[in-house]
């Protein structure tokens, strides 16, 4: 039989890191029960936490970045753990101290994220070429709001949609807004949780020097993930923005009487909660307000719907990882639209979109049923 | 240059407050000593002219803690310490003293950790305030 | 005028103190201060040796003033007042500095700790030059007692009281005493029939000489201090005759409207007018004025009870235009025994309870086993199938910080008596899920072996969620209980036909009515605060007011028991005493200085100064017995005729500025 000796100095590294929260843990396993990993394959989330905290973490294991920081574990909790930072400060370690292996896809992001700005290596000086054809204005001091699309809708050809729509809406409505185009770097969220802390400070700076040069006030974005660091994250490196997810902004605009739809959309509607919109910043009635508010449009709901949301399995750095066919969340849930007889899945986080269309694409019933932003369902029915 | 020690009196209500300053004591939970305790029997026992005295005579900042609204042992003295404490914080206002060198808080006999906590606070947000107006004053001319 | 000459000691309290502040240092430095005569340091200043050096001091030094500096004056204040009596000097010329709670326990750099204690010290001794020797008053303790509450605790401590020949009255807020006791069916971990123990106490409770019963009452008002507390009760409206009425039931047999029954936790009905169960005490009906036909037609409809009541007992007259009651009662104290609620464990969605029919509580559960329920002692589901396979979920709204955070004691120890009665009435099996057994009582561990002997599954684990999304063909139509078993590091799934919740026991959702009427304090989790966790379990910060049983924090009942019987101990010693002495630090009026403005009797909550016209001159006369010394007075008297004796503003103004002395 296998004997083990604590090994105190890896806990230290590891609470070191961020992963204080650790020590609360009572081990009763809720959190295990909780993980989406279970319903695809075996993720002990409880026994990682026992092992950082005897410091006999396996740094060489691929559980070490199963983790996609969804938060259903951490609000069951009975502790109160911080499971997430846990998962966060394990990972730094592998990734500071050298131990262990980081994945070679993660890797890649990585050093296109630190180089380009951007997890695809695409050129920065391309970042505001989607919005070329839409008369969209570059951000300047005054500018009432700055439109941060995320990398993804920035250069992804299919994704583009999203910023293209999020544009085409506020150039009707005639919202005062800009982009920063070649000056704005990824937000640095998921490679922060993926353990690359340095990057993360580095993008952060980066973005929060531009924006006061700028005299940025208030963001609007389409991603939650760039909303959760923007919001919860940034003020701790001195970065005070107003920040306003493109499905509240959307919801008040309607609430102002200013976004009136003249079109109907006559299918039914599933809602997919983002995890960073609903379980980390507590956002649920907005989106859903958005989206009854379109003529014709029927809007249903997941079986786990808002705080019981199943993850799409993006968030953590896993957007960047491989995830063997079998284990994607996100094929369950779109067979859960399917059966709920959905038309449309409606989303508010490029990752899910991503996720989402790769599901449908492989799954083959890009025939019956679609992923869309919520911006591109309101740009359809104006 | 030494470093600026805030001076604090508190004056805690002997049912509440006091107690849980000792439980603090009983847990073992530390905190800066800048604070000297004065046991009144209830919040609403503060004249505002001790408080007055404990600027004059060199504090930094007082602290007045009693009993939560509903724990209270004579009923409603936090309702009467609170009536007087806003009349109090207006006059010490026009005095030229910062607002935050005065502060009422409620603090019940279980609440040891917050006992401590609240004294942490005080003693950050006077050191950046620095030594009392009415100290420098009395300094400068002695 | 006499000299002022003080004693000042200093106490190591072995390292306690000592550890971390230079006590011989404090000790040479008090002893420069003005008017210090002696300055003295000792070990153990409380121990008699201590006390002893206060004593022949005073005798033999002619001190007149005292300073103790040692722990807090909440531990040994007393000690040393009555030291200073038994040495001749008056209690109220001693004063007393915190070194221990508030400086060396607190602070570990001794030099700091050291001047903080100097400084404690030397405002201790400009406060005490102050003092004024003070008359303490003896009142007479009114004999009879009031308990509140008719559970297990209520009735154990009414009745060693009344057996002890004195008056009790005892006030239960339902139609019944009996509690949540009496509600369930086997009591862990001797199995006997929790109705059986229990009958005969409420029978005796009902008849005894010396008890007033005061059920289907509610405490509305309490006034004065202890010995002499005076109490307003309502006693609500039955709407029957109590004199007349024998308890035959049969109003309740033909009243023809039923609603749940609140005693079966809603598993059977009651009608209208009902008596909640056959063993209650008193034994007389009640008419539920929300759904009575009769009442709420203004007579004209149903009326069956009048028709059918061979006592007389149910009249139009008592249905219509019978009225609550105040019933006033003068006590000398009072023992809260107010109980718990049961935590609703539908605010946690993954468990499914309110969603799913075979998802119960604890209490659902006991009246299902109980022979005389709802089911007649039967284990049956919703559609009346016994079940094959039943859950036990620990820990339900326990030792989880978005509920609470503390353990409630009593769960595991009746989630094995569920099992062991699941056992012995089905063929079901049974997984006892849990985070950490705790079977800490006596004859605990050994029910906890038994039940492993018959055969209960123990999974030690806290279940993520109950559903009924079934992904294998034995799942389906169960209830699926989802953990991870943590002693594998699997995931397990269990399917169940029944699951029972082991939910926490809570705060009454009004203990914080009960506490501003009794003046009592709660701890951050809603329960009653005792006066000190350790030593002083069962008294409260409120003189002649106790605490016992689950209102002080959850609790089975052996130990409910004993704490009864302890505020009954306690009431007893102070009815044995007769006397109590009032608080001497209270306010004062100096008549020469009153304006007779009124702003004193204006605050005032307790009524104690009232202006009165003295010779023609408006004056404030003070109420002594009703002055609780809270200062109030004192802060809004313009003209400083009213003061705090002991707190008096050239006492706090002295301390205040011996304090930020440098």
């Amino acid at each position: 039989m296998e004997v083990l000796s604590p090994y105190k100095e890896a806990t230290e590294a590891i609470v070191e890191a961020g992963g204080e929260p650790l020590k609360l843990c009572y081990q009763c396993g809720i959190c295990t029960g909780t993980c989406p990993w279970n319903l695809v394959r075996g993720f002990i989330v409880r026994r990682i936490i026992h092992e950082a905290q005897l410091g006999i973490t396996d740094f060489g294991s691929e559980e070490v970045w199963l983790c996609a920081t969804c938060r259903a574990c951490v609000q069951r909790c009975p502790r109160g753990v911080e499971i997430i930072d846990v998962m966060r400060a394990v990972r730094r370690a592998v990734v500071s101290l050298g131990i262990g292996i980081v994945p070679d896809a993660l890797r890649i992001s990585a050093k296109n994220i630190a180089g380009a700005g951007n997890p695809l290596g695409e050129a920065p000086e391309r970042r505001g070429d989607w919005a070329r054809d839409l008369g969209v204005k570059k951000f300047s001091p005054g500018t009432e709001i700055l439109y941060f699309p995320c990398c993804i809708p920035a250069y992804d050809p299919d994704v583009k949609r999203v910023s293209q729509a999020t544009a085409t809406v506020f150039n009707k409505l005639g919202v005062d807004f800009g982009i920063l185009g070649t000056e704005e770097r990824c937000c640095g969220e998921a490679i922060r949780k993926a353990g690359y802390e340095d990057t993360f400070h580095s993008l952060a700076e980066s973005n929060i020097n531009t924006f006061n040069r700028n005299e940025v006030k208030t963001i609007v974005v389409s991603s939650p993930h760039c909303y959760h660091t923007f919001k919860n994250e940034y003020p701790e490196l001195g970065g005070e923005f107003q920040v306003i997810h493109i499905a509240q902004y959307l919801a008040q605009l309607i609430d102002q009487g200013r976004l009136k739809f003249s079109k109907e959309i006559n299918k039914r509607v599933i809602y997919s909660d983002s995890c960073y919109l609903g379980r980390h910043n507590g956002v649920y009635d907005e989106p859903r307000k958005v989206l009854q508010s379109i003529p014709g449009l029927e809007l249903i709901e997941f079986p786990d719907s808002r705080e019981d949301a199943l993850c799409c399995g993006g968030g953590g750095g896993r957007i960047w990882m491989e995830t063997v066919k079998g284990e994607r969340f996100s094929d369950i849930r779109v067979e859960q639209a399917l059966e709920k007889g959905a038309g449309i899945i409606a989303l508010t986080c490029p990752y899910c979109f991503l996720n989402y269309r790769d599901s449908v694409l492989t799954m083959d019933k890009s025939e019956i049923i679609q992923v869309k932003d919520i911006s591109e369902l309101v740009a359809e029915a104006m | 240059m030494d470093e600026f020690k805030p001076q604090i009196i508190a004056f805690t209500c002997n049912w509440c407050t006091y107690a849980a300053a000792d439980l603090a004591g009983t847990s073992r939970i530390h905190y800066p000593p800048n604070v000297r305790i004065v046991r009144v029997m209830c919040s609403s026992m503060v004249n505002p002219m001790y408080v007055f005295k404990a600027f004059e005579s060199g504090a930094d900042g007082v602290l007045i803690a009693g009993c939560h609204l509903v724990d209270c042992h004579y009923i409603d003295g936090p309702v009467k310490c609170d009536t007087m404490f806003a009349r109090l914080k207006k006059m010490l206002h026009t005095l030229g003293l910062e607002d935050e060198r005065l502060r009422h808080e409620m603090i019940s006999a279980s609440e040891g950790v917050i006992f401590a906590q609240v004294i942490r606070e005080m003693v950050e947000q006077l050191k950046k305030l620095g030594p009392s107006p009415f100290k420098i004053r009395r300094e400068a001319l002695v | 005028m006499e000299e002022t000459r003080i004693g000042v000691y200093i106490c190591h309290c072995g390292l306690n103190i000592a550890g971390t502040v230079d006590v011989e240092e404090v000790t040479n430095y008090a002893a420069t201060l003005p008017s210090v005569v002696v300055s003295r340091d000792y070990r153990y200043m409380c121990s008699d040796p201590g006390q002893d050096l206060i004593k022949n001091d005073i005798k033999e030094l002619k001190l007149n003033r005292v300073v103790v500096a040692s722990c807090s004056p909440r531990m040994h204040e007393p000690t040393f007042r009555k030291a200073c009596q038994d040495g001749g000097l008056n209690p109220y010329l001693y004063e007393h500095a915190n070194i221990r709670e508030h400086c060396s326990w607190v602070h570990d750099d001794k030099k700091v700790a050291t001047e903080k204690a100097k400084d404690l010290v030397r405002a201790a001794i400009k406060r005490v030059y102050y003092h004024q020797p003070l008359e303490v008053k003896e009142v007479p303790v009114n004999p009879k007692v009031l308990v509140v509450g008719g559970g297990i605790a209520g009735m154990q401590a009414a009745l060693d009281i009344a057996n002890g020949g004195h008056q009790v009255y005892l006030v239960e807020r339902e139609p019944s005493i009996g509690g949540h006791m009496i509600q369930l069916d086997r009591t862990f971990p001797t199995l006997d029939c929790s109705e059986c123990i229990l009958t005969p106490k409420m029978a005796d409770v009902g008849h005894h000489p010396f008890i007033e019963l005061l059920a289907y009452s509610e405490v509305e008002e309490v006034s004065g201090s202890i010995g002499q507390f005076k109490v307003k009760v309502k006693k609500k409206a039955r709407h029957i005759d109590e004199s007349k009425c024998v308890g035959c039931g049969i109003c309740e047999e033909k009243c023809p409207w039923k609603v749940p029954s609140e005693f079966e936790m809603g598993l059977g009905k009651r009608a209208v007018v009902y008596i909640p169960f056959a063993q209650a005490i008193p034994n007389l009906a009640t008419v539920d004025v929300d759904h009575c036909v009769y009442i709420q037609s203004n007579g004209k409809k149903c009326g069956a009870c009048i028709k059918f009541c061979e006592a007389k007992a149910i009249t139009p007259e008592t249905l219509l235009n019978q009225t609550d009651q105040i019933i006033e009662v003068e006590v000398g104290s009072i023992i809260v025994a107010t109980g718990y609620d049961q935590f609703d464990p539908s605010v946690i969605p993954q468990y499914g309870y309110g969603r799913y029919d075979n998802v119960l509580t604890g209490l659902h559960f006991e009246r299902m086993t109980c022979a005389a329920g709802p089911t007649g002692g039967k284990v049956v589901l919703k559609d009346g199938r016994e079940p094959e396979n039943v859950a036990i979920i620990h820990c339900v709204g326990s030792r989880d910080q978005n509920y609470h955070e503390y353990c409630s004691r009593v769960c595991c120890m009746y989630g094995l008596k569920y099992a062991h009665l699941i056992k012995e009435l089905t063929d079901a099996d049974v997984y006892e899920f849990y985070i950490d057994m705790r079977c800490f009582g006596e004859g605990y561990e050994e029910f906890y072996k038994r039940l492993s002997e018959e055969g209960v599954n123990f999974i030690r684990g806290k279940v993520a969620k109950v559903t009924d999304v079934a992904i294998s063909d034995e799942e389906k139509g169960k209830l699926i209980v989802v953990a991870e078993d943590t002693l594998l590091g699997k995931l397990i799934r269990v399917p169940a036909d029944m699951v029972i919740l082991c939910a926490a026991l809570e705060a009454r959702a009004d203990a914080d009515k009960v506490a501003s009427l009794f003046t009592l304090n709660r701890r951050a989790d809603g329960f009653f605060l005792e006066r000190h966790v350790k030593l002083d379990p069962v008294a409260t910060p409120t003189d002649g007011v106790f605490i016992c049983g689950c209102c002080e924090g959850p609790r089975d009942i052996p130990d409910t028991v004993a704490q009864a019987e302890a505020t009954a101990a306690k009431a007893l010693s102070l009815i044995s005493k007769g006397k109590i002495t009032l608080e001497a630090a209270i306010a004062n009026v100096d008549e020469t200085k009153c304006l007779g403005c009124g702003r004193c009797e204006e605050i005032c909550t307790f009524h104690a100064p009232k202006v009165i016209s003295k010779n023609g001159v408006m004056v404030s006369e003070l109420n002594e017995t009703l002055c609780k010394g809270c200062g109030a007075c004192a802060v809004v008297c313009p003209t400083g005729a009213m003061l705090i004796r002991h707190f008096t503003q050239e006492e706090i103004l002295a301390q205040v500025s011996a304090l930020t002395e440098v």
